[in-house]
């Protein structure tokens, strides 16, 4: 479970990036933060993976929080960037090895990385391709394959969708259905308010810092999530 | 983990162009400075035997004491292949002179038949060390953290788990399990040649100070290796993290010595050579005026009329060989100069505070050239290198003072022999060939001369008792001692390093 708990921060430059968020993302739950670029939505990740300390509040992994025992708190997470950039001389296979290794996977054999790759979806051929030479839709499900083999409880993803053709973004949220149904608790911050629509079971919108608005997959297939959404932009804008 | 990390880091070197550049650079410099150095040891060698065999040679070809002027020449330091240090600029033989005790050893200091190419090949295996792993070392860790950053690595790799230490840890390891066998390539290449060669061999004790070199070389690019891991904690780019690199290595590769050496030139004062010279001429005059005055007093009290002499020949260095001689003028010559030479001995050791002053100006500004060394760890490298090698200057003053221990000695063995008034300091002529005034005038007149009468036709001395010295290296614990503090320096600046490395990865932003 991930919770955030007036979780705030506050850059050196007097930035308010994140303003008391409250967000609690439960076991077998997609939840997806739509909002536009600086909203926080990043911010909010970044203070999930302790990349950057909290000025205020908690960021809670399975109940550890992550300032206090950053490292315990990362064994029950994945993370699977924007742009997955791995190791471009490595094959699929050697970049998955190397970071399974990192998450403490250390007796999982070639076979079985054969086979988490086949579960994602990647091409045989990709399996022993250098990285480099990958498309980039390749190169995510390869990060996704990553975050799976960690098999953490809960798994953080940050714009996984974007630059991604139709086709593989589908392919990706399938998967993420997948994950979330083996009772994985799922972060995914998106612009894509469509592909939220399908797979989350709520969805939050970020503003200025803020979580201004938070609806069950119920409410906002009954409202039109897309023109919420867009006025929350527009007055963003404005 | 760090070991997982470190192997990841290695997989990814050795298949880099830094990796292939970096092994045939030293792949074509290395040999190329070797074959250059053996073939300086094997010139130098050469002068060396010439100048040893001239110098046997003389002195068996001496017939008096005033004449033996023991010439000590210095073997070539085999260890100079790989660390030429002051030994290039300094000649290989001292004259054992009573008069004057000597600085500076003579000879040939110049290594190639032709002196305008030495410029160009004067490079040896420590310089190379010095440029080639230094900028190996950076070039390999000014991006540990800037390119993981970059790439969007690092985010993935904290995001596993590992602490920040343990992720730096393994990238340091990475670096040095690249690098080690590079630098283990470079002197195992150069053992291949110099075993090929056949020209040079080392003691066992020689190969121990190449072994504590290779350690020294370690802990050199162990700092450069924590150098570029601390530019590059510093900052978000590559790009800025070569630039700031680049110019550390400029920095302390060349432009530190050469400005601390340029300083203590320039700040430390030395008298002009030209003032000291002046000063030892001038009590070499005082020498003279009291050596003639004393002469003309032993003349008048002998009553000696004139100074004839058949045969003779001499110098101002004291050498005086006389035959056919008439007795009141050899028992003359025999009075002035058991009277001279230990005046002689006394006047040396006058212009030897002159001398020192002007040594102790030198040593001053070699010290100083030592602490201030302690800017640039090349600098430390290279002396402790030269130290281990002993070619710098501890061990030419250790040499110089084995040459004045000597000096001694023999003094010390003429003055107990009572050398100074016998007549074979003067005369090889037997003695009981020697003949009065009148006698001498009727042999030179009737023209039938002795053969004894010659300086030539008379034995040479027997040496059998004479001191002979015997050169002594300084040994490795003395060595290592002398160069202990600046290894401990090294070291110190690289855990100064790590630990500010360590610090500023710590707070760095890996976004």
């Amino acid at each position: 479970m991930l919770q955030a708990i007036d979780l705030s921060k506050r850059y050196e430059d007097g930035n308010l990036a994140l303003d008391s968020l409250n967000l609690e993302v439960n076991p077998g739950e997609i939840f997806c933060l739509l909002g536009a670029n600086g909203a926080g939505k990043t911010t909010t990740i970044n203070l999930f993976l302790n990349f950057i300390d909290p000025t205020g509040g908690q960021a809670l992994i399975n109940g550890i929080d992550v300032t206090k025992d950053p490292l315990e708190s990362k064994r029950f997470v994945s993370y699977v960037s924007e742009n997955v950039m791995l190791y471009g001389n490595f094959s699929s296979r050697q970049n998955l090895d190397f970071f399974a290794r990192l998450g403490g996977k250390t007796t999982l054999t070639k076979e079985d990385y054969y086979m988490h790759m086949r579960r994602v979806g990647l091409q045989e051929e990709a399996f022993e391709m250098k990285v480099k030479k990958l498309s980039k839709g390749m190169r995510q499900k390869v990060g996704l394959t990553i975050a799976i083999i960690k098999d953490a409880p809960n798994i953080l993803l940050d714009e996984p969708t974007a630059g991604l053709d139709p086709k593989a973004a589908s392919e990706l949220l399938k998967i993420l259905g997948g994950l979330r149904d083996q009772g994985k608790a799922i972060l995914m911050c998106t612009h894509d308010i469509f592909r939220a629509k399908s797979i989350a079971n709520r969805v939050g919108i970020m503003k200025e810092g803020r979580l201004v608005m938070v609806r069950t997959r119920e409410e906002f297939l009954e409202e039109d999530l897309e023109k919420i959404y867009m006025d929350y932009m527009q007055e963003a804008v404005l | 983990m760090i070991w997982h990390i470190a192997k990841k880091d290695f997989l990814l070197n050795v298949i880099s162009v830094r990796f292939i550049i970096g092994f045939l650079l030293c792949l074509l410099i290395i040999p190329f400075t070797i074959i250059v150095n053996i073939d300086d040891y094997k010139n130098q060698m050469r002068i060396y035997q010439i100048d040893r065999q001239e110098a046997e040679k003389n002195i068996k070809e001496t017939h008096v004491y005033s004449g033996l002027r023991p010439v000590i020449v210095k073997p070539p330091e085999p260890l100079g292949i790989f660390c030429k240090g002051i030994s290039a600029n300094m000649g290989d033989e001292v004259k054992t002179n009573f008069g004057q005790k000597p600085i500076f050893p003579e000879g040939e200091a110049s290594l190639r038949d032709n002196p305008f190419l030495n410029s160009f090949l004067s490079i040896d295996f420590v310089s190379v060390i010095t440029i080639l792993i230094s900028l190996l070392a950076l070039l390999f860790s000014y991006d540990l953290f800037t390119r993981e950053r970059e790439d969007g690595t690092l985010k993935l790799n904290i995001s596993k788990g590992i602490s920040r230490s343990t992720f730096m840890a393994g990238k340091i390891l990475g670096v040095f399990i690249i690098l080690v066998p590079l630098l283990v390539f470079c002197y195992l290449l150069s053992f291949l040649i110099i075993l090929l060669s056949r020209d040079v061999s080392f003691s066992t004790g020689e190969w121990m100070n190449i072994l504590i070199l290779f350690i020294v070389s370690l802990f050199f690019m162990v700092f450069f290796v924590l150098a570029g891991t601390f530019i590059s904690s510093l900052v978000r780019y590559s790009s800025t993290s070569i630039v700031i690199c680049l110019f550390a290595w400029a920095w302390f590769v060349f432009l530190a010595p050469a400005i601390i050496n340029y300083g203590v030139e320039s700040f430390v004062e030395t008298e002009l050579y030209e003032n000291v010279r002046y000063a030892l001429d001038e009590i070499d005059r005082q020498y003279y005026d009291i050596h003639n005055k004393k002469s003309r007093e032993i003349q008048e009290n002998e009553k000696l009329q004139s100074r004839s002499w058949w045969n003779a020949n001499g110098g101002l260095d004291g050498y005086f060989e006389t035959s056919g001689t008439p007795l009141e003028v050899m028992e003359f010559e025999r009075k002035l100069k058991a009277w001279s030479e230990p005046l002689r001995i006394e006047y040396a050791d006058r212009k030897w505070a002159v001398q020192k002053k002007y040594l102790d100006d030198l040593t001053r500004q070699g010290h100083w050239q030592q602490y201030l060394a302690w800017f640039s760890p090349s600098m430390i490298f290279e002396q402790v290198s030269a130290g281990l090698c002993r070619t710098d200057m501890y061990a030419f003053l250790g040499f110089m003072d084995e040459v004045h221990s000597y000096r001694e000695i023999l003094i010390g063995h003429f003055k107990k022999n009572k050398l100074f008034d016998s007549f074979r300091y003067i005369t090889a002529q037997p003695l009981d060939q020697i003949v009065p005034f009148e006698e001498y005038y009727r042999i030179s007149k009737s023209g039938n001369i002795p053969d004894c009468w010659s300086n030539s036709n008379n034995p040479v001395l027997d040496l059998s008792d004479i001191p002979v010295f015997r050169y002594r290296p300084v040994s490795l614990p003395v060595l290592i001692n002398q160069g202990l503090l600046r290894i401990i320096a090294l070291l110190a600046g690289s855990i100064v390093l790590f630990v500010l490395a360590q610090w500023s990865f710590n707070k760095y932003d890996i976004r």
